[in-house]
């Protein structure tokens, strides 16, 4: 243990400490600005932190590594769990239940996802998927009193303990073939065999379980839905973006420092999940009336979408991930956001009737969304297009003729119900809803703010993708010396 | 300050945009201040790029300017960047600084119509749209302009919707101009093919290097690109829609269908003249349809009995002129002929607006007359637009810039004893409607009363408008006449200089003297047919072939009726047995088959944990079994 | 294990086939002579389904009282804590002072979170 370990980790302890804090501060008194203060204050504080490391790579052996992706994915886990934040407030101010733990318990899996992509050790990398999953579990069903919040919970619980259990017996396996947990090593293993043994690649297959049901990918996916469904709408969007996206970070890294990208069975495994998510996924939602059911859908099948770009498994390829994810991101923030914007005190905003005629209510929040459902479409000029050209690109670089085919054929899928939304807001009503009981204005004041910043940023970035690019370029360049 | 380059089609927008968000919401001095303000600005900052652009000096001075790159991804790097050379000066002049006028007329023309603030919205979309065209680098973008340009053609001159004859008129506009348009695209598409890229300049670098003179992809590429010039200007055979188009309000008429968008077919062809050049066939080809369409044009002319229309007969006889002078290479006269013609014809509209709103919405001739005394300052001013129209020697522009072409049309390379007599036989034609109409309008009996008199800020455009069609030729004089060459001299780094043939050098003011005279002698032909003695006129309606003759012309040459039954009536019958539409029924049998997908794939989704749970390791056993495969 | 991809042939998989016949042959064989050697002895308390002792009469989903999985939640955290200050105690001079800092670390964060609990009154069962 040196020093200047923990400067290097110092994102990950200021979230513990704040973890602490929170805890404290609610065992002597529970006041909900106090801890909202204290977690966006410790949010800003660790992405602070994280931008004095330049992307140089620096080991902490024999569990981490600080290097360019990871620090991408930590500012990208960081970040997006700031907004989380911004939108939780409203939201949960709203309800009778106790606040103050939602934000203990959102810390603490935000710590798990940075444990995650910053692990190189199966260790380090099954701890990081515990915190993590462990706060979902409560996170899921934190609103108990409501009908749905148990079974999504439960259901959460038993599949991932499952799927946990699968992860954890594909590291025996792999460890029991390769004598090692650190992704370096089993790299330098497999360099020096030149057939894997049967034995291993069970592991591989294995642990793609784990993975891939913390990713909601076809056939593990079927959770989905009935979670987001169930969970607080702010949750969703953590589950969405950051629970995603920390698994995503961890698999890239993976497959990069093993060397993985050799082998044409796992390969070949990649190439189904990623067909038959863009498939079910898009199918599933085309008459799908529960929006918070339809988003998780559609999650389903923009993971199949990242993961031809993981495919391509080279430089670009990567760069296209990344891209996409920070769109994905700002994306599903922004569409959840807005569900958790027009929620009440009984239930979320998921029904399509909920939107009917929105923009004539609430013209910004309609535009918001019609923003970030065009984004998700992949219309131009917003940042899900040119992160779909993105992808797109890197199929076509590495040939992949029939990814590109399928990814083509779905976002024409995907335009249908995504259009569907849209048209449902801008309808005219005959008769005039009930309006909402509004909170206090200056109560949602943090959530409009959070959405005006995530519109402004999904156009920014679709107008001027350079500057992202640029940064994610300057900071893969340590990752990626391997390619 | 070329730094400023892109701020001049981004007023225009801006000004768009905000009058389309909350045009309704603004009261009227404001919304004119916002669309007549911002294509004004946009005029003061092109004189200013114009002024330092001259004194650039002799070097072919360029700005280029990348507003925008979107992104560049594995070398395609997609993007906005502003071209801004002599040509585009010519045309972002014009187009600013006219259409700055006419936006200034429109306050008053449009001052009690309940569209102000949409009338305004389009038409600062119109010049935002006008400027992208002429200014892009490259043909994306300049076809983004063209069809910006054509989408607004159509909303303006469908811009009294309630009466249905104007929306079918824009109808006809949209779908004519289309034909030319699909005929761009593909021409596009192929030099896409051959080059790798639309970036003009380097098309233009490459072309000749590629293509030997007369080789058959230029030839096709060029017929390709001269048909979606034909269809933009109005030009023989896609000219059907022009006349019709007067539906729109004046101003438009003024600013679209005269002074510019019509001349984005001259502009595409001089723009892309590298290839032209490379396809002597197609060159002929565009001297053939300059001089057919301005003979055809101006004898429908002789006949309508509309101003406007007779106006937009016009229009296309002037612009089949323009074309004449490209055919025969000579480039420069062809875009100062343009230039001259969006002043003088600008004008000539914008007086006609006078006093059509003057006479409360009465644009039929023969119910005029007399207004020479009603309407002083628009008698003048329209005066002056129709000598500089029928080229009246000396003292007008539009004499400087017609003779020019005449003369290239014999005395140039390309040009014959052909197209020279087209040329004058037209401007004879010319100078007979053009005086027609002015005697009809402003001289006899008055026959209606005026209501409206027109204001100041009518009449000042008229008058600067009017002072450059008389002043506005003196920049380009005939060698053997001044010889002042600052026009020419502009262009010529750009646009190759044309020689005149040597044997005929010295014979130039025979030409000229020529077409004064037979300019002068038309307007002769009008005075008595018109003013002296009108029992002519009489005498010879009397006979059956001069009735024929003028209802045919009156029809514009019955080319409408020549399409109606060769196009529309087969695709109308073709549509009524195709009425359920087979090929849609292929797309609806993917919908369907999506829509079982749907519901077989929805029955996973039961809600129950076990077979969630059976999913997840059947899942397993998938993956085990794929990864254990040889 | 391992084998050339060019000579799999249908009698590889024999020792699969085998194995399943083993397994299923070894369920069936168990059940049925449990079945057939076990002494049968029917009476009211042995026929009554086994429930840790509560009574297995009327509702299943009785409402268990929280405060018992919270005892036994915190029980179980405690215990772990023991079990990772055992090999600590035991390699103290070992470990030095690192590890003695270390310890005080975890030792500080799970009084902290034991603090909580007794300040929300979990450990209060009336």
């Amino acid at each position: 243990m040196r020093l200047s370990d923990l400067y290097f980790l110092m994102p990950l302890l200021i979230l513990v400490g704040a973890a602490t804090l929170n805890m404290l501060v609610v065992a002597v008194k529970r006041n909900h600005k106090v801890i909202f203060g204290i977690t966006i204050v410790a949010h800003l504080v660790a992405v602070f932190t994280l931008l004095q490391l330049n992307g140089s790579s620096y080991q902490i052996p024999p569990f981490f590594v600080m290097d360019g992706w990871g620090i991408f994915n930590l500012g990208l886990i960081l970040l997006t769990s700031l907004f989380v934040t911004l939108l939780s407030y409203a939201y949960f101010e709203q309800r009778e239940e106790r606040k103050e733990e939602y934000y203990l318990l959102l810390i603490l899996a935000t710590l798990g996802a940075c444990v995650l992509v910053i692990s190189q050790h199966f260790m380090a990398l099954f701890l990081g998927l515990e915190i993590l999953s462990v706060a979902l579990y409560s996170l899921i069903a934190y609103l108990r009193t409501r009908e749905r919040s148990d079974e999504a919970g439960i259901k959460y619980l038993i599949l991932a303990a499952l799927s946990s259990a699968f992860l954890l017996f594909g590291m025996a396996l792999v460890y029991a073939v390769t004598g090692t947990m650190s992704f370096p090593e089993i790299g330098v293993y497999l360099q020096s065999v030149s057939e894997l043994p049967l034995l291993l690649l069970t592991g591989f297959g294995l642990m793609i379980v784990g993975i891939g049901f913390k990713l909601g990918i076809v056939p593990f996916h079927m959770w989905a839905p009935d979670v987001y469904e169930g969970a607080p709408a702010p949750v969703t969007a953590f589950i969405a973006t950051v629970s995603k996206g920390g698994m995503m970070g961890l698999l890239i890294r993976f497959f990069s420092q093993a060397d993985a990208y050799r082998y044409a069975n796992l390969m070949l495994i990649f190439t189904i999940i990623a067909i038959a998510s863009m498939l079910a996924g898009n199918l599933l939602a085309l008459r799908q009336k529960n929006i918070k059911r339809l988003l998780a859908y559609s999650s389903i099948a923009h993971l199949g979408y990242i993961l031809v770009a993981f495919l391509a498994g080279n430089r670009l390829g990567v760069e296209a991930v990344s891209f996409y994810l920070v769109a994905y991101f700002i994306t599903s923030l922004g569409a959840f956001g807005v569900v958790a914007l027009l929620s009440d005190t009984e239930r979320d905003a998921d029904q399509l009737e909920d939107y009917r005629g929105l923009f004539w209510r609430r013209p910004a929040t309609a535009a918001v969304f019609t923003a970030m459902l065009l984004s998700l479409a992949g219309i131009p000029l917003t940042a899900g297009f040119v992160g779909k050209f993105y992808i797109l690109a890197s199929g076509v670089n590495t040939q992949q003729w029939l990814l590109v085919l399928m990814l083509v054929l779905n976002s024409v899928i995907g335009l249908y119900y995504y259009i569907k939304v849209i048209a449902a807001m801008f309808a005219q009503t005959k008769s005039v809803q009930e309006r909402r009981k509004v909170l206090h204005p200056a109560l949602s004041f943090a959530s409009g703010g959070a959405m005006a910043i995530l519109g402004l940023l999904l156009i920014w970035i679709g107008v001027y993708p350079t500057s992202l690019v640029q940064l994610i370029r300057g900071l893969l360049a340590t990752f990626m010396t391997t390619f | 300050m070329e730094n400023l380059l892109w701020l001049v089609p981004a007023l225009p927008f801006a000004g768009a945009l905000i009058l389309i968000i909350t045009g309704t919401r603004l009261s009227r001095p404001l919304v004119s201040l916002i669309g007549v303000g911002s294509v004004g600005v946009s005029a003061l900052l092109t004189l200013i790029l114009g002024s330092q652009f001259l004194s650039a000096g002799p070097t072919e001075p360029v700005y280029q300017q990348v507003v925008w790159q979107w992104f560049s991804v594995e070398g395609f790097n997609p993007g906005i960047a502003f071209h801004l050379d002599a040509l585009s000066m010519v045309f972002i002049f014009v187009i600013t600084f006219v259409g700055f006028l006419i936006h200034l007329y429109s306050t008053a023309y449009m001052a009690d119509d309940d569209g102000f603030a949409r009338f305004f919205a389009y038409l600062n979309l119109f010049v935002g749209s006008m400027l992208v065209l002429v200014l892009a680098d490259n043909l994306v973008l300049l076809y983004l302009g063209w069809e910006g340009v054509g989408l607004c053609s159509y909303l303006l001159i469908g811009f009294w919707y309630k009466e249905p004859a104007n929306g079918y008129a824009a109808r006809k506009a949209f779908i004519i101009t289309r034909v030319g348009d699909t005929a761009l695209a593909i021409g596009l598409f192929m030099l896409f093919q051959l080059f790798g890229t639309l970036h003009i300049q380097t098309i233009a670098t490459e072309a000749p290097q590629t293509w030997a003179v007369g080789s058959q992809a230029a030839t096709i590429i060029a017929f390709l690109l001269l048909g979606g010039a034909v269809g933009k200007s109005g030009q023989l055979p896609l000219q059907t829609w022009l006349p019709d188009a007067m539906a729109g309000p004046t101003p438009v008429s003024a600013l679209i269908h005269a002074a510019t968008m019509v001349t984005a077919g001259v502009y595409l062809i001089t723009r892309m003249h590298v290839i032209f050049e490379l396809a002597p066939t197609a060159m002929l080809t565009v001297a053939i349809i300059g001089a057919v369409t301005l003979l055809i044009a101006g004898c429908a002319a002789l006949a309508q009995s509309d101003l406007k229309r007779v106006l937009a007969y016009s229009t296309i006889s002037q612009i089949g002129y323009m074309f004449l002078a490209l055919g025969v290479g000579a480039w420069s006269a062809g875009i100062f002929h343009f230039m001259i013609h969006a002043f003088f014809k600008a004008l000539l509209f914008l007086s006609a607006g006078a006093i059509i709103i003057s006479l409360h919405h009465e644009q039929n001739m023969f119910r005029m007359g007399g207004l020479r005394k009603l309407l002083p300052a628009v008698f003048w001013t329209f005066l002056i637009g129709s000598a500089s129209l029928a080229a009246l020697p000396l003292i007008t522009a539009g004499f400087y810039s017609k003779d020019q072409i005449l003369w290239y049309a014999m005395a140039g390379e390309r040009g014959n004893t052909w197209l020279y007599l087209a040329g004058l036989l037209g401007a004879f034609i010319t100078a007979i409607y053009t005086f027609r109409m002015v005697f009809i309008t402003f001289y006899g009996a008055p026959k209606s009363h005026v209501t409206h008199p027109p204001g100041p800020i009518i009449t000042v455009p008229l008058i600067i408008l009017a002072v450059l069609s008389l002043l506005g030729g003196f920049i380009e004089l005939p060698h053997n006449f001044g010889h002042v060459v600052l026009f020419s001299d502009f262009l010529t780094p750009l646009l190759p200089a044309i020689h005149a043939n040597d044997a005929l050098g010295t014979s130039e003011w025979i030409f000229q003297l020529v077409a004064a005279i037979i300019s002068l002698s038309g307007v002769y032909l009008a005075y008595v047919f018109y003013l002296q003695k009108p029992a002519l006129q009489a005498n010879m309606e009397q006979s059956s072939l001069f009735r024929a003759v003028h209802r045919f012309w009156y029809s514009g040459w019955g080319f409408d009726k020549l399409y109606d039954t060769l196009f529309v009536r087969p695709y109308v019958f073709l549509a009524r047995i195709n009425k359920n539409d087979i090929i849609d029924k292929i797309y609806a049998a993917l919908a369907a088959i999506a829509q079982v997908l749907n519901r077989s794939l929805a029955q996973t989704q039961s809600g129950i944990l076990r077979w969630y749970m059976m999913g997840v390791v059947v899942g397993a056993l998938l993956i085990i079994t794929l990864s254990l495969l040889p | 294990m391992e084998t050339t991809a060019t000579t799999h042939l249908p009698s590889d998989y024999l020792p699969i086939l085998i194995q399943f016949a083993a397994a299923l042959g070894f369920v069936i064989f168990a059940i049925v002579v449990t079945h057939l050697i076990g002494p049968k002895r029917h009476s009211k308390v042995k026929d009554a389904a086994w429930e840790c002792g509560v009574e297995s009469v009327g509702n299943a989903r009785t409402p268990v009282s929280y405060k018992y999985f919270m005892t036994a939640i915190l029980f179980v955290i405690f215990d772990v804590e023991v079990i990772f200050l055992y090999p600590w105690a035991v390699n103290f001079r070992g470990l030095g002072m690192e590890g003695f800092i270390q310890m005080i670390v975890f030792m500080t964060m799970l009084m902290l979170g034991f603090y909580y609990v007794i300040k929300k009154g979990i450990l209060k069962w009336e």
